[in-house]
Parts: C-alpha cells; structure tokens; sequence
C-alpha cells in the first residue's frame, strides 16, 4: 500500500502522512478502506512503530482517519472531515505562527500578509481550476 | 506509570585521569528506541556499561527504574536484557545447554518463544558453541537478552556480525518489542541505516560528550544541506548562520547547516537573489557532516 523510505531525509512519519493525504485526495483510499495496523506496517516496513503511530494521530485530528476501538483505523467519511474545524486548525496553528514570525522579522505588516495571502490563495485557486479544466 | 525507565544527569566517568564521558544528560521513556551513534572511542559502551550498573559513575547519577544503576536491587536486574559486544558464551556448551543456564536465572523464562525464535532465526540448537559461526554467536547472544522479556534491552553494537537477512529478522524482532509501548531499547550501532529505521530517538556521542540528543524527527529536519544559486557572483558573507560547512564558488553555494526552520529559509530567500534548494540528508550524512 505504501512506500517508505527511512534513509531518505523525510521523515517516515511525513511520508506516510504525505501518501495517506494523496491517496485519500485521489480516491486511491476510499472511504471505509481498513488501514494497517500500527504494528504490521511497522514490521513490514522495518520502521519504528512510535512513527507510524504518529502519523496515524496527526491523519485523526485531521479528519482523514478515523479510530475505532478494537478494530483497524479506516478512512473517514466526508460528513466526520467536515466535521472537526478545531481540529483542522490544530494542524495549520504551526504554519500560521511560522507566517506570523516570518512576517514579523521581515518587518511587514498584517495588512500585508492578509493581502498577500489572498492574492496567492485566488491565483492558486485559479491555476488548479485551470489545470483540472485542462486535464478532463 | 509513565516514569521514565533511565535517567541520566550530568553523568561523567573517568579511569583514572582518562576522561571518558562527560556530563551527559538524558533520558529513556517507556517505548522509546534509543539509537546510540559514534566514532569508536566517543565513550557508547562506558554509556551502556554505565546504564547497565556494570561500573559506577565518577560524577553525576544515572538510575534506572527510579533506582541507582550500580545499586540495582536484583527484581530490577531482572527487567534489563543485555548483549554486549564480545559475546560472553561459553565455548563447551551447546546452544541449548546456554539458553538453559541463563534461562535458569530468570523466573519468566520464556522457553516457548526462545524455541520459536531460535528455529525462525537458524539458530541448531544442538550445536556446540565453539563450532558456529560469528554471525551464529551473534544470534544466540541476542536470543539469551530476551528470553525474560525485559522492560530494557540494551545492545552494543549487536549486529555487527550478521548477514541483511538475520540483520532484518532482527529488527524486526526489536518492533515486535517496541510495539506495545511499555518497554525500552537502547542500542549502539555502526550501521546508521538500521538506526535510522528503527530509533525514535538518537544520541550522538563526541568527544566523550552527548553532542546531540533528541528525536531523529527534529534532527532530520534541522540539519539540512542548502544549494544557493544566483545569476550573478554572490556576497562573500551571506548570513547563514549555524553552518557546520560551506562552500562559496562564484554564484554558487553550498552549505550544511543546523537548527534550521522555516523562518530561517524566508529570512535567506529575502536576503538574497538566488535560487535556495533545501535537501534533506541521511543520517549517515548528518553524522559525517557533524564529524567534518
């Protein structure tokens, strides 16, 4: 199901963060799929079971992933995604206090940022409407 | 529950006027993999022998399970599983009659899951202990460290003599233990591939010091070769700070830096007009590029 490779300089836990995004996004991971457990793609891959845990955590207070006593992890349903704002904001918390630093040594203002961030936002928005158009 | 089950503080050790480790600090959590990295002679195996009550402290204190390491009450002794670097084997025996006398010494003894691993791992348990080879040696001294289940097992370089078929059926064996969370592995090892596997965290040992401690996580992404190309010339002085090297050739530079962080690499694209690639390095890397 995934590829990891511990010698590379990513992180197992980002790698497999990154493929379980990826393959949710892409449909590749449908929802109700049944995830390995913790323990077994430890052993598979040879990789320390702590990193496959958290990556696991970090896919829950996402939303992707949802835990079930006793049972294996499976993808989660649209509606439970949808459903935990709190928790998406813990996920982007770091990346909104590294913009803020950033900004802040680099001597720009709020106003600034916010500008700029909704100039990005709208052109990525608009590149990736472009390339899916252009795609089908 | 959750105490730690090592605890080392400001922990030194001399022979004599020979400085051999000094005034490390760290600690082992319950389900931690601990991977113990250093030029030979850095001081791992007086660490270990140190975490294993084997030889006192000179100064500073390391305890395990809440107690000191040289003043170990015999139930403690029990939960630490050891394999040194020279295997203590007894030439005469057979591997069977081995596994019997260290077994003896445990009230857990887990004969069950020795049989079944020694047969997984090739291991003839008939066979004499002087006839087999390095490499079986190996795998009979990592057998007689977990039959009684330890809460922490402690390995000084114990892979050293095995082929990557036995060296993954090893580590897998270390996952196995690791997965429940509640014991502890520390172990030393020139092949930083397999640390890099397996260790949540890692010590580097340098100069009979703790030089860097952590998880491999941070370490990873703190420690990063960065490729600085631009149009024209650049500045002799480019404030990257933190660098462990660097090299300036023209419009192109190179450096290896520590403590890096996504703030470090908006303050260098601001503060320069180039091209800044960010490459991730190995372990090994990080650890040559620390010993330049």
């Amino acid at each position: 199901m995934f590829t990891l490779n511990p010698h590379s300089g990513v992180p197992i836990y980002r790698q497999l963060l990154d493929q379980v995004r990826r393959m949710v996004a892409g449909g590749q991971l449908a929802v109700g799929t049944e995830l390995p457990s913790i323990r077994d793609l430890a052993v598979k891959h040879a990789v320390n079971p702590m990193t496959v845990s958290k990556a696991y955590s970090m896919l829950e207070a996402e939303g992707l992933l949802e835990r079930h006593r006793g049972k294996p992890m499976t993808v989660a349903g649209r509606s439970r995604i949808q459903s935990l704002p709190v928790k998406r904001f813990q996920q982007l918390d770091p990346h909104i206090n590294d913009l803020i630093l950033a900004a802040h040594q680099l001597q720009l203002s709020q106003a600034e940022v916010i500008k700029e961030l909704k100039s990005k936002w709208e052109s990525m928005d608009e590149s990736s409407t472009r390339r899916r158009a252009a795609a089908k | 529950m959750n105490h730690p089950h090592v605890v080392a503080q400001q922990l030194s050790k001399s022979f004599g006027k020979h400085e051999v480790l000094r005034e490390v600090t760290a600690e082992v959590a319950p389900g931690d993999i601990v991977g113990v990295l250093g030029k030979n002679g850095a001081g791992k195996t007086t660490l270990l022998e140190l975490m294993l009550g084997f030889t006192p402290a000179t100064s500073g204190a390391i305890q395990i399970f809440g107690q000191d390491s040289f003043k170990m009450t015999n139930d403690s002794k029990s939960r630490v599983g050891f394999v040194p670097q020279q295997d203590e084997l007894i030439n005469q025996l057979t591997a069977h009659d081995q596994l019997r006398v260290i077994g003896s010494f445990y009230r857990n003894w887990d004969s069950v899951f020795i049989e079944k691993l020694s047969s997984a791992w090739e291991i003839d348990l008939k066979e004499r202990i002087r006839n087999m080879s390095v490499g079986q040696r190996q795998k009979l001294s990592i057998l007689l460290s977990l039959g009684h289940h330890p809460d922490l097992l402690v390995l000084d370089e114990p892979v050293a003599s095995l082929d990557p078929v036995a060296r993954r059926q090893f580590l897998e064996q270390i996952i196995e233990i690791s997965a429940d969370g509640r014991r502890a592995v520390v172990f030393s090892s020139h092949i930083v591939s397999d640390i890099e596997r397996l260790a949540n965290k890692i010590w580097i040992l340098k100069d009979q010091r703790l030089f860097w401690s952590g998880e491999i996580d941070s370490l990873k992404e703190s420690v990063v070769r960065i490729h600085i190309r631009g149009k024209a010339p650049l500045p002799k002085d480019l404030g990257i700070p933190n660098a462990y090297s660097f090299s300036l050739d023209g419009a192109y530079a190179v450096a290896v830096v520590r403590d890096w962080t996504p703030a470090s690499h908006s303050r260098l694209v601001n503060g320069v007009d180039a091209d800044v690639e960010v490459q991730s390095l190995t372990l090994e890397e990080i650890f040559l590029e620390m010993h330049r």
